[in-house]
């Protein structure tokens, strides 16, 4: 146990990473008008797939123009 | 002074529409991912326990230059789909949605409209490989040991030749294709298609753009720069120009309306 | 003067033609309106002169640009579906347009300012493009066609698609432009045309059927005609109607007596004194002009 809080400095970053994104994500598609595919849809994906949710939704989701 | 009009523009672009943010994070991302994985794992395993009595995890030996050769790996594989992905619609988009038809009746010279383009993204690529790069060395250093700033920096660089390849596909199918989805899939293609050859061609053609990964392992382990890697090198940006200078005949040509 | 001369312009689409040999001259400092129906070929038209499609055939030429000058530089163009930066302000756009268009940051701060006045969005300049609506995005596209102080403003349909007051304010702001370039408009609505246009250029089936200055073109098709309603007996008029030299033909219809004349002054007296000797039991005489509309849609209908 003491070994994974002495790892925990160090993985860190990738947690933070992963919410960083999620809430950017979630800001982004509350403030888009109109997104590729259902918003609540991609809350759910945003908040769920971890990484992939956000990148997701940032190449795909998002409406461009 | 055109160009740095749309050079900018494309900045600001990719700044409201948070690439600026959420680009670097993934190249991070990638990039620190394997090493943090290869490091941690076997001890995350061997603490939490539920291994049988006696079993034992062997921690693997992996020196610093081979950890850092795993970011290559993850930019190689997912690195190129999301450059590809970013760089799908920057013209594309701008011809499928209508504003290229605003745009270029305006007396805008077509190779400055690419090339501008084509560097306003790969400055946005270049920020985020090397934040990721910086943030792998970090990690590679405190986990498996110390990296020169000799290999680190002649991996860096080699590599973003092989980046600049990537984005310049991307922008050369942006001019023949109007509909993004099939630029990404026509670059994707293209680099997939590519490291099939290389594979297959592996011992007779060291200039092949995609040998520029492996000749960058020779280089981790020797610490030299081979004939073989300027070579290889020198044909990626060859290559690379020459897309840039197909792409404006290619949009030239284009029928820009519908 | 003629800012442009076109010449056996053609158009196909994998075969198809769209516009079939075109030839019209531009005048300097007029309004002219491409007119036709839907698929008559405007939209072709126009995106061949603004240099985004490659004509099949024939040429363009500018008048006043040399051989080697880019002739966007004197081209303002407004598409049917102007679409924009959605996440860029109008003035942002405005300014950037105005930079492509080789004007200095300056120049196209005060011009987009000055431009976001004129068509009437100056209170949206700080607005993101994508909170426009289709009437603000209109003026926008004026806008940004004007950046350049353009010899020839083409624009695709400039009020089709908007309600009654915004059609009434665009054409306004076109009237005030003309002061300061020549305007090619395309529309499918003969009263817009009538509106504000000097030249009329008549499309069909990718053919120009008609042009000139629509006042010329209003008096060649007003054929006149009498409509007279007689009380009883109508039918027993029709010779007696014939016979004057100055009637081409008579016919009756639903009760009326159609008139065709030649000299409608001299047809006119004839038939109120004759009228009056006779006494006929007249009910209504009227002075009937075709106009414009029935040549139009005659030549809609087929
Ligand atoms: N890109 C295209 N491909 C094939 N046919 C086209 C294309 N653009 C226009 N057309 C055809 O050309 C004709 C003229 O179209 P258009 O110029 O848009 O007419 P208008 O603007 O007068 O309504 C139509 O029959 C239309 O279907
Ligand atoms: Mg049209």
């Amino acid at each position: 146990m003491e070994e994974i809080t002495s790892m925990l400095p160090i993985i860190a970053p990738l947690i933070v990473i992963q919410l960083v994104l999620m809430i950017i994500a979630l800001i982004s598609l509350i403030k888009a008008e109109r997104t590729n595919g259902h918003k609540a849809l991609w809350a759910v994906l945003i908040i769920c797939l971890g990484y992939i949710g956000p990148i997701l939704f940032f190449i795909i989701g998002r409406r461009q123009d | 002074m055109q160009w740095m009009t749309i050079f900018k523009k494309e900045l600001l672009g990719d700044w409201r529409s948070m690439k600026w943010i959420w680009v670097p994070l993934v190249f991070i991302l990638l990039c620190i991912m394997d090493p943090l994985m290869t490091y941690f794992m076997p001890r995350i395993l061997d603490s939490v326990g539920g291994m049988p009595e006696g079993a034992v995890i062997e921690f693997p030996e992996v020196p610093p230059t081979e950890a850092i050769m795993m970011s290559l790996t993850e930019l190689s594989m997912f690195g190129s789909l999301l450059i590809a992905a970013i760089t799908m619609s920057v013209i594309a988009g701008e011809r499928k949605s209508g504003v290229a038809e605003l745009i270029l009746v305006k007396p805008v010279n077509y190779f400055s409209y690419i090339t501008s383009k084509w560097a306003a993204k790969l400055f946005l690529i270049f920020i985020s490989y090397s934040l990721g790069m910086l943030a792998s060395w970090y990690y590679v250093d405190l986990l498996f040991g110390g990296l020169s700033a000799e290999r680190f920096f002649g991996l860096f660089i080699f590599y973003f030749i092989w980046l600049i390849f990537t984005v310049t596909v991307a922008i050369f199918y942006n001019t023949i294709f109007k509909r993004p989805g099939i630029v990404l899939a026509a670059s994707v293609g293209t680099y997939i298609a590519l490291s099939i050859l290389a594979q297959v061609f592996a011992n007779r053609s060291p200039w092949f753009p995609n040998n520029i990964s492996s000749h960058i392992r020779s280089l981790m382990a020797s610490g030299e720069v081979s004939s073989d890697l300027w070579i290889a090198a020198g044909v990626t940006v060859g290559i690379s120009i020459i897309l840039l200078i197909a792409s404006n005949f290619s949009l030239r040509k284009a029928e820009l309306a519908e | 003067m003629a800012v442009v001369e076109v010449r056996q312009l053609e158009k196909s689409f994998k075969g198809k033609e769209a516009v079939k040999g075109l030839d019209f001259e531009l005048q300097r400092g007029k309004v002219i309106a491409l007119l036709g129906p839907n698929g008559a070929g405007k939209t072709t038209t126009l995106r061949m002169l603004s240099g985004l499609l490659k004509p099949t055939k024939g040429t363009i030429r500018f008048s006043e640009t040399n051989e080697n000058e880019d002739i966007r530089n004197h081209i303002g163009f407004l598409p049917q579906y102007p679409s924009f930066h959605s996440w860029m302000t109008g003035k942002e756009f405005l300014i950037y347009v105005g930079q492509l268009a080789h004007l200095s940051k300056d120049e196209a701060q005060e011009r987009a300012n000055e431009l976001l006045e004129k068509v009437g969005i100056a209170n949206a300049a700080n607005q993101r493009i994508g909170k426009y609506s289709g009437g603000m995005k209109q003026r926008l596209g004026i806008a940004q066609a004007m950046i350049h102080q353009p010899q020839l403003l083409m624009l695709d349909e400039p009020v089709s698609s908007l309600d009654p007051i915004g059609r009434r304010e665009v054409l306004q702001l076109m009237e005030e432009l003309k002061e300061q370039t020549t305007i090619l408009f395309s529309t499918h609505i003969l009263g817009d045309a009538e509106e504000i246009c000097d030249d009329l250029l008549l499309m069909h089936n990718g053919k120009i059927l008609e042009s000139g200055p629509i006042k010329e073109l209003q008096i060649k098709h007003q054929t006149s005609l009498l409509e007279i309603i007689i009380e009883e007996n109508p039918e027993t008029y029709i010779d007696r109607l014939k016979a004057f030299e100055s009637i081409e033909d008579c016919k009756l219809e639903k009760g009326k007596l159609l008139v065709a004349v030649n000299d409608m002054d001299k047809a006119r007296t004839q038939i109120l004194q004759a009228a009056l000797q006779e006494k006929w039991p007249l009910i209504k005489f009227e002075l009937r002009r075709t106009t414009l509309e029935e040549m139009f849609m005659k030549v809609v209908s087929g």
